[in-house]
């Protein structure tokens, strides 16, 4: 039982940690011609 | 326009000062967000960008010339512009270390009324929030 939590957190772990690790978080421009 | 960028691929929130003359785009959770279609975006509602700025997180990558990246996704990355602050990354390029960089990926060259913008974005580090 507790081979299978580990290989399921292994697996949950390939595929989330690649996600987190990087991305992009925020984004600000500066516009001119807005009304 | 904030309907407009609004439903662009990837952005989960737009918040639009008119007096300030700023947008911030907060991108959904998986930070699958391509700045280039936000500009096109921009463009295409009749308003003009002079300036975007990025926070993100990734890793330093090298490409075959020996420039280098921050790679934000194995599908996107994005060339860095040499200044100060590269130097202080170079020596992580292609190790497991993430970096979280905010820099400015745009300005708009001075003197021409509207700027190209489907030029290659490149981005010219501000600060190095983190290395990891």
């Amino acid at each position: 039982m507790n081979t299978r939590k580990l290989a399921l957190m292994f697996l949950l772990g390939c595929v989330f940690v690649p996600a987190s690790q990087a991305q992009i978080k925020h984004i600000e421009m500066r516009v001119e011609g807005m009304t | 326009m904030k309907q407009h960028l609004g439903r662009q691929s990837g952005v989960q929130n737009v918040d639009v000062s008119l007096i300030d003359g700023k947008v911030d785009v907060t991108p959904k959770e998986d930070g699958q967000i391509d700045p280039a279609q936000l500009l096109k975006a921009v463009y295409d509602s009749g308003v003009s960008v002079t300036r975007m700025e990025v926070t993100a997180r990734g890793k330093i990558v090298k490409d075959v010339d020996g420039n280098l990246a921050l790679q934000v996704s194995p599908s996107q990355s994005f060339a860095i512009a040499s200044n100060d602050l590269l130097k202080t990354i170079e020596p992580l390029a292609d190790s497991r270390a993430v970096v979280t960089l905010r820099g400015e990926l745009y300005r708009k060259p001075a003197g021409k009324k509207k700027a190209a913008a489907s030029a290659p974005l490149k981005l010219l580090i501000l600060e190095v929030q983190k290395k990891e």
